[in-house]
C-alpha cells in the first residue's frame, strides 16, 4: 500500500485511491450494520431476551431494514432551527470519524497511511467531531438537544486529556507516534505487548475511550430518561443516521486503536501460533474489544454528571500522570 | 517582476484549493451576521491552514493546529457564545465611502505585499534532511535541549494564568454565596 501512495498523482492513481476509500467505506458500513445487530443480540442474551429475530434468518437483516427505514423516512427540519448549521452538523460529525481510520495499520502490509504523527492525528481529528455534536445541539433550537450538546462537549474535552496522556507511556516505550512503529515495537508473546507493562495506562485509556464514545456508563449526552435523546432529538431520517453512523465508526476506530496500542496489533498471543495470519489476530482482538464495550453497556448504570467530571479530573488524570512518571523511571533505570 | 512561471502539479492545485478555503473562511467570518456562523467559518480557516502545514511537510504543526485551534479554541468560542448574549445580530451602518476606502486600502496592501514578495530573491536553502524527514523528533530534541529554558518559563506562565483564572472564578462564586446567605438571613 505504501508504494502506491508514494507514486505521483495521476488520474489513474487518484481513481485507485478513491476506489480503495469506497471499498473501505463499505467495509465500515458493513461493520456498523452488524455491530448494531451484535449489540442488540448480546444485550438481549444478557437480559434473557432474544434480541431481533424476525427480519431474515436469526434476525440478521434487522439492521438493514432499520437503515432502509431511516433512509426513506421524511427529512424534517424544525421551523425555528438554524437551517444551514442543522444540515452541516451531521456531516462535520461524520467526516472526522471516517478520516481517523486512515492511520490504523491492520497487518504489516495492509494500512492506508503510515503517518509520522499517527496517534496525534487521531486525537486531533476526533476532537473535530465534538464541534459537529455541539453545533447539532445548538442548531436544533431545542433545550434538550442543547443540554445534550453541552454535556457532550464538556465530557469529550475533559476525557480527551486523560485519553491522550494515558498513551504517552506507550509512545515512550516505542519511541514514536507512528501507529505502525508502535505495533512493530511489541512482540509475538502476550507479555511482550504493551498491555501488561502499561496496565495503568490501559485501564485509564479504556475508561476514557468509553467516555469519548458517549457510551454507557458515560452516555449522559443522550440520557433517554433525562434528555429524551440528547443532541439529536430533532434529527430524523438520514441525518439522524449520520450521527449514529459516526458513533459506531468511532467504536470501530477505538477498538482498532486499543488493539494497535495495547493488544499487539497483528501479533499472535504466543509465538508458536505465528502460522495464523496477522489479520485474523487483529480481527479477533478487535472483536473482543467491541464485545467488551457492549458487555459494559449491558451491565453498568449511568453515572451522575458531577461524578463524571470529578472522576475524569481527580482520578483518571492523576493516574495517567503517575503512569508517565513510572514509565519514565522504568526506561531510565532498567532499559538504559 | 510580472512574469509568473506557474507549474501545474498536485502540489500547486492542492495549494490553490486550500488557499481558497482559507480566504473564503476568513471572508465569510467577516461577512456573516450570526456569531456562531462566524465561529464555524473560522474553524474552516484553521483546518485550511493545517492543510497548508501538511503541504509544507510540517505534520506535527498541522496536527497541533487542528487539535488546538480547530478543536479546542472553536469549542471554547462556541461555549463563550452560548453562555453570553448571543441573539443579537451584528448590524453595522453601511456607509458608501467606507467601502471605497476599504477597497483602496486592500489594493494598496496587495500591491505592497506583491512588490515585496516579487522583489525578494529567495536563496535556495541547503536541504536540512532530518528536520524534514522526522520533524516531530527533531522538534522535540530542539525544545528539550536548546530551548528548554524558554519552554519551562512558558509553562510556568501558563500555570500562573491557569491558577489566576481559578482564583478569579472562585472569588466571584464566594461573593455570590455571601450575598445569597445575607439575603437569606434578612428574610429570616
Amino acid at each position: 500500500m505504501n508504494e502506491l501512495i508514494q507514486q505521483t498523482l495521476t488520474w489513474q492513481n487518484g481513481l485507485i485511491f478513491l476506489g480503495w476509500a469506497i471499498v473501505f467505506l463499505f467495509i465500515v458500513l458493513g461493520f456498523v450494520t452488524y455491530a448494531i445487530y451484535f449489540e442488540r443480540k448480546v444485550i438481549g442474551w444478557m437480559q434473557f431476551r432474544h434480541g431481533p429475530t424476525r427480519v431474515g434468518p436469526l434476525g440478521l437483516l434487522q439492521s438493514v431494514a432499520d437503515v432502509l427505514k431511516l433512509l426513506i423516512k421524511e427529512d424534517t427540519i424544525p421551523q425555528k432551527a438554524d437551517r444551514t448549521l442543522f444540515i452541516l452538523a451531521p456531516i462535520i460529525t461524520f467526516v472526522p470519524a471516517f478520516a481517523v481510520l486512515a492511520v490504523i495499520p491492520y497487518t504489516p502490509s495492509l494500512y492506508f497511511a503510515d503517518l509520522n504523527v499517527g496517534l496525534l492525528y487521531y486525537a486531533a481529528l476526533s476532537s473535530l467531531s465534538t464541534i459537529g455534536i455541539i453545533l447539532g445541539g445548538w442548531a436544533s433550537n431545542n433545550k434538550y438537544s442543547l443540554i445534550g450538546g453541552m454535556r457532550s462537549a464538556a465530557q469529550m474535552i475533559s476525557y480527551e486529556i486523560p485519553l491522550v496522556i494515558s498513551v504517552v507511556g506507550v509512545v515512550m516505550l516505542s519511541g514514536g507516534l507512528s501507529l505502525r512503529r508502535i505495533v512493530e515495537g511489541q512482540g509475538s508473546n502476550f507479555w511482550e505487548w504493551n498491555l501488561l507493562p502499561q496496565i495503568i495506562g490501559f485501564v485509564v485509556f479504556m475508561i476514557a475511550a468509553v467516555s469519548e464514545l458517549n457510551r454507557t456508563p458515560f452516555d449522559l449526552p443522550e440520557a433517554e430518561s433525562e434528555l429524551v435523546a440528547g443532541y439529536h432529538v430533532e434529527y430524523s431520517g438520514f441525518r439522524f443516521a449520520f450521527f449514529m453512523l459516526a458513533e459506531y465508526v468511532y467504536v470501530f476506530a477505538i477498538a482498532s486503536l486499543t488493539t494497535v496500542l495495547f493488544l499487539g496489533g497483528w501479533h499472535p498471543p504466543l509465538a508458536i501460533l505465528d502460522f495464523i495470519p496477522g489479520l485474523l489476530w487483529f480481527m479477533l482482538k478487535f472483536v473482543c474489544v467491541v464485545f467488551f464495550l457492549f458487555w459494559l453497556r449491558a451491565t453498568m448504570p449511568r453515572i451522575r454528571v458531577d461524578q463524571l467530571m470529578s472522576f475524569g479530573w481527580k482520578v483518571l488524570l492523576p493516574l495517567a500522570l503517575i503512569n508517565i512518571f513510572v514509565t519514565a523511571a522504568y526506561i531510565e533505570l532498567v532499559v538504559k | 517582476m510580472f512574469e509568473l512561471n506557474f507549474v501545474w502539479n498536485g502540489h500547486s492545485i492542492l495549494f490553490l484549493i486550500l488557499a481558497v478555503c482559507i480566504i473564503s473562511g476568513a471572508v465569510f467570518m467577516l461577512h456573516f451576521s450570526k456569531i456562531i456562523h462566524m465561529v464555524v467559518s473560522l474553524a474552516f480557516t484553521f483546518i485550511g491552514l493545517a492543510g497548508v502545514y501538511v503541504l509544507l511537510e510540517a505534520e506535527f504543526v498541522a496536527t497541533v493546529q487542528i487539535l488546538v485551534y480547530a478543536g479546542a479554541i472553536s469549542i471554547l468560542m462556541i461555549f463563550g457564545i452560548m453562555m453570553t448574549k448571543h441573539d443579537q445580530l451584528e448590524e453595522s451602518p453601511r456607509i458608501q465611502w467606507k467601502g471605497i476606502l476599504a477597497g483602496v486600502g486592500c489594493l494598496a496592501l496587495f500591491g505592497a505585499i506583491f512588490f515585496a514578495i516579487r522583489s525578494t530573491s529567495f536563496p535556495s536553502i541547503p536541504a536540512v534532511g532530518p528536520l524534514a524527514e522526522d520533524n516531530t523528533l527533531e522538534l522535540g530534541k530542539q525544545i528539550f535541549t536548546a530551548h528548554v529554558i524558554p519552554f519551562e518559563l512558558l509553562s510556568v506562565l501558563l500555570t500562573v494564568a491557569f491558577i489566576g483564572a481559578i482564583v478569579v472564578a472562585k472569588h466571584d462564586a464566594e461573593e455570590k454565596e455571601v450575598a445569597g446567605s445575607a439575603t437569606r438571613e434578612e428574610a429570616e
